[in-house]
């Protein structure tokens, strides 16, 4: 390393200090959010903050509406995360597995959807299911437009997860004996198995959190953004801010013992970090 | 009879088969594309899909019968099938749909399927009357989409070059906040910048109103309800798909190059300049792609942290759409910011060059 | 006209408490999610009504809401769903089904009368069951057979408000009396006005002079329409709200802003600086009603629920808690039995001078109430 300048020295505290405030901010409306969750509003919107209370805590579940919106929006999550991680990861093994004629277009045809805004998205799918009377707007449009987006991402994720893959490990599986389907699933499966997992994880809290593409092809089945939208023209309560704050705790966590136990793993199969 | 055909089919080569699994794959796609954008309808649509599935089931065949080469030939785009046969009829069958609506008017005020009739008055409208809020979003965008590179990149830089051991534990900390609503992260930005609220209460103190009035970041004493606010909550939304990429990118360059250029430069900010930048262009690019596109359609923040001068393109095609019942002139409005978007992406991939996205 | 001091009113304890409003009994809007039109059952033993937010007395503090004694006393399984948030919102998500011969879940929901025209006038509406609601006949004179249900065969009125200037002393600093002052400089910025064009364009008609009653064409209103324009391209409006300008009044966001008379005495009870008038020049006169849309499943259980609402005593308890004005004749009296202040409330039970100071908004045609959306929504910035 060269010789560190005074000025060096004072740029890069300076640098490091922005980083820090950087993440402030970051936090800063995560910070609110936590803490108006035991606020007691005065009216009904919580936004000021009035005074302390558990009360929230206690009775999570109290706003019924909210509630259901909430179960709707997992329920549509499991389903379309579903089917977006089977169609996507074999997008993904097919594009990092072989070499194939159209790879390249293809790619290009993968990214257009996370390129497209979230408006054209659910507007063209709303102008999509308007002309047809096999499905009504609800629950199974709202899965489906959710599932589109979806694809892409987890094709792209999964396909970005297991680029280091060796594919030669197959070869030997089968020169060995094991026939193709075995190899599969007893030797590729199992090891493309955590990127495909972070993929589904991510998209699954992409679809409980869509708003505008769900916005359009709804109908009048309420998500749990839905819900909020429509929820905060009338009253913003702040059992809103509690089932946020448990949904952000989970994820932390899983997150956390995710990585926990992919660096255990990594650990234990001997490879550095 | 069966038999020399089966014997051909064994003995397809390699390339052959691709070339006719690639067909397949399109064959199939626009097939389905065809039935969803209802290029064809009725009894014809029927005959479609029943050849889409003559094809499949033909593809299924070949891989069944043929060599390992033709089955390792045609896997992937087996494998490819069902994604792209979704995307093709929920991705790309809409786009079709909405084009054909934005050219449709309605014949009664109250129809629920415009009619198809060319009508360009449409794209003539969404220009003439929202105007305004065209310009509005590509305006605020662009100014969130520079300041999440502002904001991000050093922290990105931070991450990268400093993080250490604690990288991951920092990129975690970037992505965290996001798991959040976003419509409730928004929120919460309404209670932070409430004129009863505690970062109007600190510019008071600090007396900085003034400033902030001048450079009209304030208007008549709110923070809220502001164009300020709008493109704040934007930057703030979008900011970790600009800290990911550039991180990305920033992660690649070897450190050794960055010590040699400082070793060869007099300072450490020319070295900055002349290496690190450059490397990281492809992560900048991207995030920027990430940043501006959603943000230019997004409404969410308009309608929470604007005011009825402040509107965006989002906001007019939600509310045509959902409210006035407009389908033709909201499905122009929605293809035209599209087209404007990809025209914008294209000369911006022209200027940076296009880069490996994944 | 100020509302008198009120004490600690139920619905003020429901928000203090922290509990929302009508938890007990927001069913699932689930149950209308999951596939279009299988209401599943039907006949006389269930129901599902759809209303707005915050519209009917909920079961809380040892009180049993209208729905919980309805179900109580009919038997019928009800599903009350609150999802109705803005007339044409509702109206885009029925488009699809009702308007292509399909139906929709809900067996009763609640647009305001010019809604109700609407869906009339596109036949998307049943006849009401009139001879299984025998207490219809206790409706007020003035809501019978109005211009949005000529022969009133297609909607009952639930509840009846008026629009007028909610503002807070605190932040004007006099009191306020006509709509000339929601335009004051002093205001800049801290003005509100409300997403219902009828509301907003009917208070500016009348601060200029014209009345709502009958307009006819866009050019009768069109000075209105400028007016607003301006006002917001002056910076004047702060933000057009549906009912969430009640919080920024409170706060004192806004100095004043276009509100709804029964809102008022929840305002005060948060904020005793909140004030309420009718302006000089007048105010506006609306109502929301129950429609059968076409196609619903249980009708006679709907007939069941309207009867019900219909009796005074029943409706009396309503209006109690909504604090709106009542369609049915006997409430007042009613009223007073559980709550006599709030049966001498001018608001609820507006005297003469005042009734002819109210306007209803003219019922437009097709095309007519087409530009006027336009113009409209054009200001509104949407």
């Amino acid at each position: 390393m060269s010789v560190m300048t005074k000025r060096g020295r004072a740029g890069r505290a300076a640098l490091n200090l922005f980083a820090a405030f950087g993440f402030l901010y970051l936090f800063l409306p995560i910070a609110f959010i936590v803490a108006f969750s035991f606020n007691d509003p005065q009216g009904k919107f919580n936004i000021v903050w009035s005074k302390f209370t558990l009360d929230n805590w206690k009775e999570p579940f109290s706003d019924r509406g909210l509630t259901d919106a909430f179960v709707t929006s997992l329920q549509i999550a499991a389903v379309s995360t579903l089917i977006a991680t089977v169609l996507g990861s074999m997008i993904a093994i097919a594009l990092s597995r072989y070499r194939f004629k159209g790879s390249a277009a293809y790619n290009f045809f993968l990214v257009l959807p996370l390129t497209t805004p979230e408006i054209v998205l659910g507007s063209s799918l709303a102008t999509l299911f308007l002309g047809q009377s096999v499905v009504d707007f609800g629950f199974t449009t709202i899965v489906i437009a959710h599932a589109m987006f979806q694809v892409s991402f987890v094709a792209l994720t999964v396909r970005a997860r297991i680029r280091g893959f060796d594919w030669t490990l197959e070869q030997a599986a089968q020169d060995l004996g094991a026939s193709p389907v075995r190899t599969f699933w007893k030797v590729t499966f199992p090891l493309i198995l955590p990127g495909i997992l972070a993929a589904s994880l991510l998209a699954f809290a992409l679809s409980l959190d869509d708003f505008i593409i769900t916005f359009f092809n709804a109908g009048s089945t309420l998500t749990f953004p839905l819900q909020i939208f429509g929820a905060a023209r009338v009253q913003l309560p702040p059992q809103i801010n509690v089932l946020a704050t448990v949904i952000l705790v989970v994820t932390v966590a899983i997150m956390g013992t995710g990585s926990f136990m992919g660096e255990r793993r990594r650990r234990r199969l001997g490879q550095t970090a | 009879m069966a038999a020399p055909v089966v014997s051909r089919v064994r003995n397809l080569t390699g390339s052959s088969s691709e070339r006719i699994g690639l067909t397949g794959l399109v064959l199939v796609g626009v097939a389905l594309l065809a039935v969803g954008a209802r290029w064809v309808s009725g009894p014809i649509a029927l005959v479609v899909l029943v050849l889409a599935a003559l094809v499949v089931v033909g593809f299924i065949t070949l891989a069944v019968l043929g060599s390992p080469e033709t089955k390792r030939a045609l896997s992937p785009y087996g494998l490819l099938k069902p994604g792209s046969l979704w995307l093709a009829i929920f991705y790309l069958a809409p786009l079709w749909t909405l084009l054909k609506i934005s050219l449709s008017s309605k014949e009664t005020r109250f129809a629920v399927f415009p009619t198809f009739s060319w009508e360009f008055s449409n794209y003539g409208k969404a220009f003439s009357d929202f105007g305004p809020q065209f310009t509005r979003a590509f305006l605020y965008a662009g100014i969130a989409t520079a300041l999440t590179i502002l904001i991000g990149y050093p922290i990105a830089y931070v991450i990268a070059f400093r993080g250490g051991r604690f990288r991951n534990v920092l990129l975690g900390l970037v992505v965290i906040p996001f798991f959040t609503s976003y419509l409730i992260r928004t929120i919460a930005w309404t209670s932070i910048l409430a004129d009863s609220g505690p970062a109007v209460k600190v510019l008071d103190t600090l007396q900085l109103s003034g400033v902030l009035e001048f450079l009209n970041i304030m208007q008549d004493g709110k923070l809220i309800n502001t164009p300020a606010a709008v493109i704040g909550g934007l930057t703030y939304n979008f900011l970790p798909f600009m800290i990911l990429p550039i991180y990305v990118s920033l992660e690649k360059i070897d450190v050794r190059l960055v010590e040699a250029a400082q070793d060869l430069y007099s300072s450490a900010s020319r070295a900055f300049r002349k290496v690190v930048v450059p490397l990281s262009i492809p992560g900048i690019f991207a995030g920027t792609l990430l940043t501006f596109i959603p943000a230019a359609g997004d409404f969410v923040n308009a309608q929470f942290l604007g005011n009825p001068n402040t509107t965006m393109i989002g906001n007019s095609i939600q509310d045509q759409f959902l409210r006035q019942n407009n389908y033709p002139v909201a499905s122009a409005m929605s293809f035209v910011l599209m087209a404007i978007i990809t025209v914008l992406v294209i000369i911006y991939s022209r200027f940076f060059g296009t880069e490996d996205l994944a | 006209m100020n509302a008198p001091k009120r004490g600690f009113s139920r619905r003020e304890l429901l928000i203090r408490s922290g509990v929302v409003g009508a938890a007990g009994l927001s069913l699932p809007a689930i149950l209308a999610a999951c596939g279009g039109d299988d209401g599943g059952g039907g006949g006389a033993d269930e129901l599902f009504v759809e209303n707005w937010p915050y519209y009917i007395d909920p079961t809380e503090d040892g009180a049993t809401g209208t729905i919980d004694r309805f179900v109580a006393a009919s038997g019928v399984k009800t599903t009350y769903s609150e999802a109705y948030n803005d007339n044409l919102e509702y109206f885009a998500k029925i488009q699809p089904l009702l308007g292509t011969g399909k139906t929709i879940d809900p067996d009763i929901i609640m647009p305001t009368q010019w809604m109700a025209g609407r869906l009339r006038k596109l036949g998307w509406l049943e006849k009401l069951p009139v001879d299984k609601v025998p207490n219809a006949k206790n409706l007020e004179d003035a809501f019978k057979n109005p211009p949005s249900d000529p022969t009133g065969e297609y909607s009952l009125p639930w509840q009846a408000g008026t629009a007028g200037i909610a503002y807070n002393i605190d932040v004007t600093g006099r009191e306020l009396k006509s709509v000339a002052d929601l335009f004051a400089p002093e205001f800049k910025g801290k003005i509100g006005m409300l997403t219902e064009m009828r509301d907003t364009i009917g208070l500016l008609l009348l601060g200029l002079g014209i009345n709502p009653s009958t307009v006819t064409s866009f050019n009768d209103a069109a000075p209105a329409f400028e007016q607003l324009e301006k006002a917001k391209a002056d910076g004047q409006i702060r933000a057009f709200t549906g009912n969430d300008y009640m919080d920024d009044l409170s706060l004192g966001n806004f100095a004043a802003c276009v509100g709804w008379s029964g809102d008022i005495l929840q305002l005060q009870a948060d904020n005793p600086s909140a004030r309420f008038v009718i302006p000089e020049e007048g105010g506006t006169l609306w109502w929301d009603t129950m429609v059968v849309p076409k196609g619903a499943k249980n009708t006679a259980a709907a007939a069941k629920f309207m009867d019900y609402v219909y009796d005074p005593v029943q409706a009396a308890q309503i209006t109690a808690w909504v604090q709106y004005m009542s369609p049915v004749k006997g409430v007042r009296e009613e009223l007073a039995k559980i709550d006599p202040e709030l049966a001498d409330d001018p608001l609820l039970f507006p005297d003469d001078a005042t009734r002819a100071r109210l306007y209803a908004f003219a019922d437009l045609s097709d095309d007519v109430e087409a530009e006027f959306e336009e113009a409209f929504s054009a200001i509104t910035g949407a």
